[in-house]
């Protein structure tokens, strides 16, 4: 299977700026990408790169199997960070004016339009602008303006920001039918737990430069296993856990990583003892725990760099 | 399937013209035409009658006859209406005051459509009478005072705002001029002094010419003014001339029209692409856009999508001109036709309708160059102002232009393309040559063309970036890439 996207040693710089450093990855066909980094690491620069928005200053980026992005820009469908609409038109006109966009006859854009409407709640809104609309309405024609031209690989950045638990849900059933329509979808994020939750792969961005890459699993491995708790109690009492390599404590659970030879079974039996245990659970860090750890090793390294 | 830029345009057409706010703001311009030509003569109907009396030092009763002299007019018209004295009335013929008095009062008491009627050929003495009303000493109880009693007693009327203003007449007007005063509160409107003084004039001329023993019809010699009349070439190509008429005159003034109406145009068009362009961009929807279509798809998109809605508005403005010229002479048939004819003409309309696209063209281009770099429209209206004082330059020649159409400054400027446009259209009644013509339409083309490329540059930069607007150095800096 031929790979949606591939990116070799691309390179964006603004001014003295260089926003992507010498960046290279793969996305396979068929899956759900993530695109991590903190804010301002380079991800959007990056989707504007492959959405041919911006041009690399070096590097080849690869799209569907073509070299020159534009050729199938009507294959490709993006939701920006900063999502927006025509307040003046009707839901259905700007659905459809984003298919027409993209290369869809008049006719079957329409159609399309209402119909995807009309899927996702949204048939009593056909004729209404779009200023009416809630924040979470205007998200979801944003979707739908994105998808209407079935494209090949879907591009959303920062897609559940400002969502409700509500709309969230809907977004990413979005993402899961697009899979399993055979569609690959990237979409970027700073929230851990999601990309954890829908990517078959991911790759973090660091200060322009990749930090890793790979399926979850292989994100994973190489690092430390870690306790996850749940717990009612004195979550400060936690850092006095004989042992204690490092804490992310969110009130009431928390991520909890030994040091070398320290057995979970001692950790538990204290844990036990100190607060109220809710559930106790061995194995793999967190996305969240790669990525904290990345970050703060890479800023360590800076650091150092920084001394010398 | 569509070309994007056709689509981006059309929706520009779309959403714009199909808002009632649009077509409200076309059907605006004729109204308040046509409001501005008739608020004049409606805000004349409104005019309250001025009341004034007269203080005469002199002790010949010459208020008496200065006012019969100021009435002459209403009273000719009203004799022409008998047809008894009117023949008879000369510019010194004394009236009996009774018969004036009658005659004038007889006057103020008919109704205003039959004055109208009968007063077609002098509309001034008809307003005169209706204008100011003579308030007789007598009516106010001061006629047995002495004239500097009766003066004191007015000035207390005139500042309590119970008289507009009172006249004194001289003690000796056939000697001097002393004496004479006009007293009122009210320093601005001017009428009712003009018009008694050119009464007073007229009846203290012919006194003083009686005094000194001058002969009438030699007096009447000395009195005529000398008026050199405006004549043309009658065309005939015999060297012969012809008078000039209103029409003519009209027609050297009709560009200014046309002018500030292309003004109107390209600026609302431009301003429309300004907010537009800014809105986009704030929204955050240009990156959609851009995902979809070329940056320079996008901007002659958006810039077209305009023309066509600054081109309907165009449109419906000569619709309602050519109505105007339809319709007009139907309700009113005495209407100068001349003035109808200049609004028909096919020259004007044509060169209107392409000075308005070239012109837009060029300042859509500049103005989309400026909407893309700035983030609210705040920003957007401070970078503007540049561009709107340049605009401001062929307003302001607008009439100096028309009156000299083939001068130095109308020629310089027809060959600056910012004003090739206004320029060449203001000075159409010229007209200017064939060549002008030619050499300034390419000057234009080409500068159009020009600025398009260069806002495609800064745009396809510009519309993306977030953050303080660039400086002018960066910006020049994106002119220089390739």
């Amino acid at each position: 299977m031929t790979d949606a996207l591939v990116l070799q040693g691309v390179t964006k710089r603004f001014g003295t700026f260089t926003a992507v450093d010498d960046l290279s990855l793969r996305v396979p066909t068929g899956c759900i990408y993530g695109f991590l980094g903190q804010n301002g690491a380079g991800k959007t620069t990056t989707i504007r790169m492959v959405m041919s928005i911006f041009h690399q200053d070096s590097g080849t980026i690869s799209v569907l199997g073509h070299n020159n992005a534009v050729e199938v820009k009507d294959r490709l469908g993006y939701l920006p960070e900063e999502k927006g609409l025509y307040k003046k038109m009707k839901t259905a006109e700007i659905v459809a004016y984003f298919g027409k966009l993209k290369g869809m006859d008049t006719s079957t854009a329409n159609e399309k339009a209402k119909t995807l409407l009309t899927q996702y709640g949204l048939g009593d809104w056909l004729d209404k602008k779009c200023e009416a609309m809630s924040k979470g309405m205007g998200q979801k024609v944003q979707i739908l303006g994105t998808i209407i031209h079935e494209p090949d690989l879907v591009i959303l950045d920062e897609p559940f920001s400002g969502l409700d638990p509500v709309n969230r849900d809907v977004m990413r059933d979005t993402i899961l039918q697009m899979k399993r329509e055979g569609r690959t979808v990237i979409f970027s994020t700073h929230v851990m737990e999601q990309a954890e939750q829908l990517c078959d792969a991911a790759m973090m961005i660091h200060k322009g430069k990749l930090a890793f890459d790979g399926t979850i699993s292989e994100i994973k491995a190489g690092h430390d296993f870690g306790i996850r708790i749940a717990f009612d109690g004195d979550g400060e009492a936690l850092k006095q856990l004989p042992g204690l390599s490092r804490i992310n404590n969110q009130g009431r659970s928390a991520e909890i990583f030994l040091k070398d030879g320290t057995s979970p079974q001692a950790a538990l039996r204290w844990l036990m003892d100190h607060v109220e245990l809710r559930s106790f659970d061995y194995g793999e860090p967190s996305l969240h725990e790669v990525f904290v750890n990345t970050v703060e090793t890479h800023n360590a390294a800076h650091a150092t760099v920084e001394a010398n | 399937m569509a070309s994007k830029k056709l689509l981006v345009a059309q929706r520009e057409f779309v959403e714009n013209v199909r808002t009632k706010t649009f077509w409200i703001g076309i059907l605006a311009v004729p109204v308040i035409l046509v409001i501005s030509i008739g608020a004049g003569w409606v805000l004349e109907q409104f005019r309250e009658t001025k009341t004034y009396a007269v203080v005469d030092y002199s002790d010949i009763g010459l208020a008496r006859r200065i006012e019969q002299q100021a009435r002459l007019g209403d009273l000719k018209a009203m004799g022409k209406l008998t047809g008894a004295i009117a023949e008879s009335l000369s510019d010194d013929d004394e009236i009996p005051e009774e018969t004036a008095e009658k005659l004038h009062r007889a006057w103020l008491d008919l109704p205003a459509s039959e004055m109208e009627q009968m007063l077609e050929d002098d509309p001034g003495g008809f307003q005169d009478a209706r204008r100011f009303n003579l308030i007789r000493l007598s009516e106010l109880e001061l006629d047995h005072l002495e004239p500097e009693e009766q003066a004191r007693e007015l000035t207390k009327l005139v500042e309590d705002d119970k008289l507009f203003a009172y006249f004194t007449i001289g003690a000796n007007p056939i000697v001097n001029a002393d004496g004479f005063a006009y007293v009122s509160s009210n320093y601005t409107d001017d009428k009712l002094r003009k018009w008694y003084d050119s009464a007073a004039t007229r009846v203290i001329q012919s006194m003083r010419i009686r005094d000194a023993k001058i002969a009438r019809d030699v007096a009447e010699r000395i009195k005529q003014p000398i008026r050199f009349k405006k004549r043309k070439d009658d065309g005939t190509g015999t060297g012969k001339t012809e008078e000039v008429t209103i029409g003519d005159t009209a027609n050297k003034y009709a560009p200014v029209a046309f002018v500030y109406l292309l003004w109107i145009a390209v600026f609302t068009a431009a301003q429309m692409l300004l907010t537009n362009t800014v809105e986009e961009k704030s929204n955050r929807i240009i990156e959609v856009l851009l995902s979809s279509c070329s940056p320079g798809e996008l901007m002659s998109g958006k810039i077209w999508g305009i023309a066509a809605t600054g081109m309907t508005m165009v449109g419906s403005w000569i619709g309602f001109a050519l109505l105007g010229v339809w319709v007009a002479p139907m309700l009113i048939p005495s209407l100068d036709l001349p003035l109808m004819e200049i609004i028909g003409d096919p020259l004007y309309l044509i060169s209107f309708a392409a000075y308005f696209l070239f012109g837009y063209l060029l300042y859509a281009a500049m103005l989309v160059a400026i909407g893309s770099v700035c983030n609210s429209l705040k920003e957007a209206q401070n970078l503007m102002q540049p561009v709107v004082i340049l605009l401001i330059i062929p307003l302001i020649s607008m009439i100096f232009i028309v009156q000299e159409p083939n001068g130095l400054v109308a020629k310089v400027m027809s060959y600056i393309p910012l004003f090739t446009p206004f320029t060449m259209m203001n000075r159409a009644g010229g007209p200017p040559e064939v060549y002008e013509y030619v050499i300034t339409g390419i000057l234009l083309v080409v500068s159009v063309w020009i600025a398009f490329k260069a806002a495609g540059k800064i745009f396809r930069i510009g519309v993306l970036m977030t953050g303080n607007p660039p400086k002018l150095m960066q910006i020049l800096g994106w002119l220089r890439a390739k």
